[in-house]
């Protein structure tokens, strides 16, 4: 009888002190620290491996200095209106399942005492993190989710820093009329009757639903016919009947909405299909992806992308090349779309704070609906960032954020190109799409 | 009919893989009544042996291929040693947990080495190479990986059904028992099973590598249309995986042809009806 | 009247010990939110209790039934959807929901058990899990409950008991403490009654539970039943929780799994089997998930788990309560 119940005795007090024990860390009066939720393991870990490179430069570069740099967070040297206070990111991986990034968040918001939160990709673990944050009234600052209803929600402490869907539609759409106009450049007027209909293939997930759900909208208003519009099971063992249905519908423009894994298999189908579309669209996530582009290797060329960022941007941007050429030399490959996203919401992070000189969330609160960071100062081709209603019933959503459309040239060393918008383009738009060899 | 040649096509093409996967998983249930949900993992295995030959030694995928069935064949021993061996005593929910333990730890095994960065194989004899017949396109590396799959499955049954080892598998399978009276060390016979189930997967798993994509997590969807397949086909059976393998391959292509959204939902349904007309599967005893 | 409420009170039946360490449990659980000042041991806490009523509820079938179900996250999903379809469609407070989701469930339950116990082994495991998945995928499909886009609720701002939201996790703890202690106590009633004894019958020796006049295969089916009923109640409080769901995130297979393995750690077909399962596995998996799943190198927290996983299943496939019913026949 004694034996058992020490036994028993050991087991609830280890139980205990398990709970009890927990990573509460001495607060350090230079330091803020800034939650950041990311999908680092699970399906979407590649993505969030990156997204975390991202953020992890951007702190770097608020908390040293570099004089190259010509933007102010590099001249900072830590957070000069908080008395040089350096910026520590705290990275909570969310395994992409929602739950994880709730109980993530709490953890972030009342046992690390972080001053705000930053993620996290996935719009289904944005929604259930930034419920967390909404509770506790501590800002959660949304760089990278782009389902529409993120910032439809009314929520009082998330502000969304990138473009949501309905703009990168937009911009589609503005890209293929501007091609039926001859606006592109380096290609003649095209008809229309040359690139209706089209086929969308998006995965069933939450994005994937969001995305093909705007693409049908936008096409009725701006009346392109739709041949093959349909959601596939994400991460499928086999996309062979899904390209061919594409394939089939005899659509010259396929637009897709997958992630990495899915994308390299769309791309590899296609080619082995020999399928002749005439242009190929990817929204953004796994078309930007390193993996895909290194997987690929000459495959992708010719392949359009709805993103946010391009190595190119260099030319049209200076200090946008400089700070690829920093990441680069980091982690072996360029920004893309997703982790120059996050490397700005640090930014933005880092500015918000010196504006409202304090730590305090209803300080925070008040810089970030003031907030304007003019575009000279980010990575990205926007005008700025400023939070306000772009669109009906958007609140607290950046409306100086805007998307670029890039095309990937000349791989494997090649460049994605921007071109959309027009007047950024920094190549020539190859068209029709050249095929694989 | 063009459409119908084609399907077909892509169809037994993918339900050869699938039969390869399945039939090691199979193989190990007959023989000792245990199902391995580390099963897709072992083919992930496969997969990233035929990734460091072809990347970092630069030789032709090919060339992994029995470097890679060596290698599943090494992995099913040793787990068979170190693990199932161990666990075989214990009640059907402690095997399933044992062998999903072994899952989660190969693939974080494999996310702690290779990182979870999406890989492919680029070059190779077969990759990227295609054949046009008439109308149809077919990858040739689809193809010669259907061929080795029948010539695998071919070897295996041959194995089985006429050496003297697989004859004391069999009679293993049938009564461990009785097995064990007539001399037959067990404890061998289920190694070997193991050892051949490792070695079949993982090289379906470097065939697979030619055309797919390799990522630690990749295990899990192939482990279920694994036991699917081997539930449709009869546990144990190793006609029953081949021909259930061809059924799911042709089942995935044509639903994913009309309601894409809904291709896994097919198989399971499938799966459910022929288990309730036929508790036992197809061709199981 | 009187023997059904013994029936479901009354602990006397066991060891002096477990009512002990019962007890201990109880109190433990009751001052934790006062105790205990890390935000992540509370929700640590929650998600144990979470997983403890869901292996109660799975403990039915799997343990005292002895039959391998690896779809019980549908069942979740039933009540989870429940809930937050009718409170998004038409405002239903929390507690009207409940019921009815466990009466969808329940009904699905007992509409596919017909079938599915004609099935023994690893057929029955493969076909629950297969039925799971194919409810997962219509989920996604079907429009009316949001698809892949699931469904989202909005916040209350105050404390609200007819839907059941707070700010504070402590509501949160007693609420799912509640739902627990009264699953606790069904399960209680249900080992002794005349169903549960029979259960366990046909889980020892289905012919020689025949021979004795019980109708196995209409035991197993109401059991699956009840089973269905009580694991849509954990999901109705996920939904008012974490406040959005979808199909990915309520019914994965990766859910009923866990839910199996949290049984089986602890020990199945024993009344505290599910309990110290839970107690062990979800406290360890969200710790080393906290503490090293961001660090440079991935995947070493699942190896930690995984590790332990194996040496349980190899050394005690019984699990803990195995250890620790050896060790009291030892003592």
């Amino acid at each position: 009888m004694k034996a058992s119940k020490r036994i028993f005795l050991f087991l609830f007090v280890s139980v205990l002190s398990i709970l009890i024990v927990s990573p509460t860390l001495f607060a350090q009066v230079k330091e803020v620290k800034i939650g950041v939720i990311l999908p680092l393991s699970g399906p979407l870990a590649p993505i969030g491996k990156s997204l975390k490179e991202g953020a992890e430069l951007a702190a770097d570069i608020v908390n040293n200095k570099y004089p190259e740099l010509d933007i102010s967070i590099a001249k900072w040297e830590g957070i000069p209106n908080l008395g040089g206070a350096k910026i520590k990111l705290i990275f909570a991986d969310s395994r992409g399942d929602p739950g994880w990034g709730s109980e993530q968040a709490k953890r972030l918001i009342e046992d690390e005492k972080v001053v705000g939160l930053l993620g996290a990709y996935q719009s289904a673990v944005t929604k259930t993190a930034s419920v967390e944050a909404e509770r506790a009234g501590i800002p959660f600052i949304n760089p990278d989710s782009t389902s529409p209803a993120l910032s439809k929600r009314g929520f009082k402490w998330f502000w969304r820093v990138t473009p949501h869907e309905t703009w990168f539609t937009k911009d589609l759409f503005d890209l293929l009329d501007g091609l039926t106009k001859g606006k592109a450049p380096g290609v003649k007027a095209v008809p229309k009757s040359k690139l209706e209909p089209l086929a969308v293939a998006a995965e069933n997930t939450e994005w994937g639903a969001a995305s093909l759900a705007e693409i049908e909208k936008f096409a009725k208003e701006r009346g392109w016919k739709i041949a093959e519009g349909f959601k596939y099971p994400h991460t499928a063992a086999d996309l062979t009947s899904e390209t061919r249905k594409m394939i089939a519908s005899k659509a010259p423009t396929f637009l897709f909405a997958p992630y990495v894994a899915d994308a390299i298999l769309f791309v590899k189908t296609m080619k082995e299909m020999k399928a002749k579309p005439r242009l190929i669209w990817g929204q953004d996530a796994g078309f930007v992806e390193a993996d895909f582009y290194k997987t690929l290797g000459a495959d992708v060329n010719g392949i359009l992308t709805r993103d946010l960022f391009s190595a190119e941007m260099g030319k049209v941007k200076p200090v946008a090349g400089k700070l690829n050429e920093m990441y680069k030399k980091m982690t072996g490959y360029d920004f893309s779309g997703s982790s120059a996203r996050d490397f700005v919401g640090v930014q933005v992070w880092a500015h918000v704070l010196n504006n409202a000189k304090s730590t305090s969330p209803e300080a925070i609160r008040k810089a970030l609906n003031e907030l304007h960071i003019p575009g000279k100062e980010l990575v990205m081709p926007w005008k700025g960032v400023k939070f306000g209603s772009p669109f009906p019933n958007d609140t607290q959503q950046n409306e100086l954020g805007s998307g670029v459309i890039n095309q990937y040239q000349g791989y494997p060393d090649g460049k994605l190109h921007i071109i959309y918008p027009f007047e950024f383009a920094t190549s020539k738009l190859i068209y029709p799409f050249p095929g694989w060899k | 009919m063009e459409l119908a040649t084609q399907l077909i096509a892509y169809g037994i093409l993918m339900g050869l893989v699938f039969a390869l996967i399945a039939l090691g998983l199979s193989l190990i249930f007959g023989v000792m009544n245990i199902v391995n949900f580390a099963h897709g993992e072992f083919m992930m295995v496969g997969m990233y042996v035929a990734f460091i030959i072809s990347s970092y030694f630069h030789l032709d995928p090919l060339i992994s291929l029995p470097f890679a069935a060596a290698i599943g064949y090494l992995l099913g021993v040793v787990s068979y040693h170190f693990l199932i061996h161990h666990i075989l005593r214990g009640p059907m929910v402690a095997q399933l947990f044992g062998t999903f333990g072994l899952m989660l730890f190969l693939r974080y095994l494999a996310m702690f080495i290779f990182t979870p960065d999406v890989r492919s194989i680029k070059q190779g004899i077969l990759v990227g190479k295609t054949l046009s017949i008439g109308w149809l396109t077919i990858d040739v590396s689809k193809g010669v990986s259907g061929g080795l799959c029948l010539l695998s499955f071919a070897l295996v049954y041959w194995i089985i059904h006429r050496t003297k080892l697989g004859r004391a598998l069999r009679a293993t399978s049938i009564d461990a028992e009785a097995a064990r009276y007539m001399g037959i060390d067990t404890k061998k016979m289920n190694a070997l099973a193991w050892g051949i189930g490792g070695a079949t997967v993982a090289l379906a798993g470097a065939l697979l590598a030619h055309y797919y994509y390799i990522t630690p997590t990749i295990g899990m969807l192939f482990t279920i249309i694994a036991f699917a397949t081997v539930a449709l086909g009869g546990f144990g059976s190793i006609v029953g995986a081949f021909l259930a393998g061809l059924m799911i391959g042709l089942i995935m292509v044509l639903s994913g042809q009309y309601v894409s959204e809904l291709k896994f939902t097919f198989i399971y349904i499938l799966y459910f009806l022929v288990v309730v007309f036929r508790p036992r599967g197809l061709f199981g005893w | 009247m009187r023997q059904v409420l013994k029936d479901i009170f009354s602990f006397e039946d066991r060891p002096r010990f477990e009512r002990i360490g019962f007890v201990v449990f109880i109190l433990i659980i009751l001052v934790f939110p006062w105790m205990v000042h890390s935000a992540y041991g509370r929700v640590v806490m929650i998600k144990f209790l979470l997983f403890a009523l869901f292996g109660l509820g799975w403990n039915l079938i799997g343990g005292y039934g002895g039959q391998v179900d690896l779809g019980q996250a549908k069942n979740v999903g039933f009540g989870a959807y429940a809930t937050a379809l009718m409170m998004f469609w038409w405002n239903t407070p929390f507690w009207v929901t409940v019921p009815i989701g466990m009466i969808v469930a329940a009904a699905e339950s007992f509409g596919v058990a017909y079938p599915m116990f004609r099935l023994k082994g690893h057929y029955f495991a493969i076909a629950t899990l297969c039925v799971a998945l194919v409810w997962k995928e219509l989920f996604v499909f079907w429009d009316w409950t949001g698809g892949a886009r699931g469904v989202e609720l909005t916040i209350r701002p105050t404390p609200d008991f007819t839907y059941m939201q707070f700010g504070s996790p402590i509501y949160y703890h007693y609420f799912i403490f509640l739902l627990f202690i009264t699953q606790l106590l069904f399960m209680n009633w249900f080992r002794k009654s005349k169903l549960g004894y029979e259960l366990q019958a046909v889980r020892d020796n289905e012919d020689a539970a025949a021979s004795l006049g019980i109708n196995v295969y209409r035991t197993k089916v109401i059991t699956y039943t009840i089973t269905g009923g009580l694991g849509a109640v954990g999901g109705s409080f996920m939904t008012v929780y974490y406040l959005y769901i979808d199909p990915d995130f309520v019914m994965p297979l990766d859910l009923s799994i866990l839910i199996a393995m949290t049984v089986m750690v602890g020990g199945a077909g024993s009344l505290w089997g599910p309990i110290i399962g839970a107690a062990i596995l979800i406290p360890l998996d969200m710790y080393l998930g906290a503490w090293l799943g961001a660090g440079k190198r991935l995947g070493i927290d699942f190896m930690v788990y995984a590790v332990i996983m194996m040496v349980i299943a190899a050394r005690e496939p019984r699990g803990i309560w195995g250890i620790i019913e050896r060790l009291r026949k030892k003592g």
